[in-house]
């Protein structure tokens, strides 16, 4: 069978797993409604003044928070495949030459990533009142692009992680860093000068910053014009990522 | 030579059965207290995420918000702290998971310590390490804030413990009910979400939407913010809250140690 014939299979095999507890794509909906229809709610009531409703300025960030829970969870799955339920042997054994399976691996993550934020991308497109415009096809590839930097950053982790502490406690950590560091509630200029290099260096701040400027809205501070600018910023850093994904699976994968 | 262990072992075993349930009770709790300090990097992350949190997302949100009569920035600490606690207490439930998990409950159950202690103990054991955990920053928020009042301190740290207690039952009962690890992680963090947010620790009342303004007095976390709030604040004692609180605990502590020990005694370990 020929390589491009096998990287779906490998990613149906992602998605099938995702699909195996449904009651999970649930739970990581329900996330998505706390953090937009409470946080974000609250918070567009409590900021005024920014020139535009606050509420669609964070609203992105909840879909991308989502997105981020379910990159990291395919990262979660390939830890768990290696340390709890040894399944790297087996998969040794497929038919498939080690890049093609390590790169469908971080591919099918970016599926179930996308599946997973499927209808929040919809309320935020419904949002932004480009729900039946071509942009919702640029609003998928922005969650799918951030994605795919996460996924690959959660399969370096689960490579170099041999307890679920450590892995945890990477994991925390880089969504700190994601959340707090980002664009995500504030400006960049809103920073300090010395934060400011951390924060324009963040995805999240550019996949939020190419969902904004999706917005009709025109906020304060954000470039206006079509997002492809931020997309192309964004594809850096997640290639990159990908790319690191891919690379530390290859190595895990050796016995 | 090879008698005597086997005598003191015999000796030692005698002594801790005859020991006082308060005594059995504090040993657990110990132990699960020397087990979240023998996993330093998550007491590290939570630490560096309250950090992030106040000194960073509050004080840069805070300047973005300009209500008449409402310093966000001192309103956030207090309720950080809250959150915090909130979220450390959760982490019971993830220790009691694994245990059942990797077959440590196994041996914890050959302890010659009675399943009611046992439970209490263990319960006891994750609001004792939470408490301890949160301290420093209640410290930080309190030095910061310039609360020195002793009595609303003392108050604000009741509360503090009273709501570790009860998420502490609350995080039992989810990680005995749940099977699956993957979904009792995403459960336990949905519910940490849920009743943080959802909550008056990070944002007044009165700005929420109304479809949470119905629900979020109700929140635990709710009772012990507010109750920390009046008393660090206004030097008041937030009776109804207060209640609220111990009615928490009383509910979840008792779901709690009925779910685990129906888990113990006729689940999987029957």
């Amino acid at each position: 069978m020929s390589n491009t014939r096998l990287i779906p299979l490998i990613i149906e095999r992602d998605v099938r797993i995702l699909f195996s507890d449904a009651f999970l794509v649930a739970i990581m909906f329900a996330n998505f409604a706390i953090d937009l229809f409470v946080t974000a709610a609250t918070f567009g009531r409590l900021v005024t003044g920014q020139g535009a409703n606050y509420f669609l300025f964070i609203a992105p960030g909840s879909n991308l928070i989502t997105a981020m829970v379910a990159a990291f969870q395919s990262g979660r799955d390939v830890w768990r495949e290696k340390y709890i339920k040894d399944l790297t042997s087996y998969l040794l054994t497929l038919p498939v030459q080690r890049p093609v399976l390590a790169f469908s691996r971080v591919l099918g993550g970016v599926v179930r990533s996308v599946i997973a934020t499927f209808p929040g991308t919809l309320v935020i497109c419904y949002l932004y009142d480009i729900l039946f415009t071509p942009k919702i096809f640029v609003a998928y590839l922005i969650v799918g692009l951030f994605s795919l930097g996460i996924v690959g950053l959660s399969m370096a982790i689960s490579a170099f992680s041999s307890s679920i502490e450590t892995w945890v406690t990477v994991r925390s950590a880089i969504q700190l860093y994601l959340s707090f560091l980002s664009a995500l509630f504030y400006q960049v200029s809103v920073f300090p000068s010395f934060l400011a290099p951390i924060v324009s260096s963040n995805p999240m701040t550019w996949a939020i910053q190419a969902f904004r400027q999706l917005s009709p809205i025109a906020f304060a501070q954000v470039p206006a014009g079509d997002s492809l600018g931020s997309i192309a910023t964004l594809a850096g850093p997640s290639l990159a990522f990908a790319l690191l994904g891919t690379i530390c699976y290859i190595w895990y994968s050796k016995l | 030579m090879s008698s005597s262990p086997t005598l003191g072992n015999g000796l030692s075993k005698t002594a801790i059965a005859e020991k006082s349930p308060t005594h059995l009770i504090v040993q657990m709790a110990l132990r699960d207290v020397s087990v979240l300090f023998r996993t330093p990097w998550i007491i590290i992350t939570r630490a560096l995420a309250f950090i992030i949190q106040l000194f960073v997302f509050a004080f840069l949100i805070s300047g973005l918000i300009h209500i008449p009569g409402l310093n966000f920035f001192e309103y956030y600490a207090v309720g950080s702290v809250v959150a915090t606690i909130a979220s450390i207490s959760f982490v019971i439930g993830y220790d009691i998971f694994e245990e059942a998990e990797e077959g440590v409950l196994d041996y914890l159950l050959t302890l010659p310590i009675p399943r009611r202690e046992f439970i209490i103990g263990r319960a006891l054991g994750g609001a004792m390490r939470a408490i301890i955990y949160t301290i420093p920053m209640f410290l930080i928020v309190a030095f910061v804030w310039g609360f020195t009042q002793p009595l609303s301190i003392l108050t604000a740290l009741l509360a503090l413990f009273l709501l570790a207690f009860g998420v502490t039952g609350m995080s039992i009962t989810v990680a005995v009910s749940v099977k699956s690890a993957n979904r009792f992680d995403v459960v336990l963090a949905l519910l940490e979400l849920a009743v943080s947010r959802g909550s008056t620790a990070l944002y007044p009342i009165t700005f929420m939407p109304f479809y949470v303004s119905l629900f979020a007095p109700f929140s635990p976390v709710s009772f012990a913010a507010d109750t920390a709030r009046m008393s660090l604040v206004g030097f008041t004692l937030d009776l109804p809250a207060l209640a609220g609180l111990v009615a928490f605990v009383v509910i979840f502590l008792g779901l709690g140690a009925a779910f685990y020990f129906r888990r113990l005694e006729g689940g999987i370990y029957g």
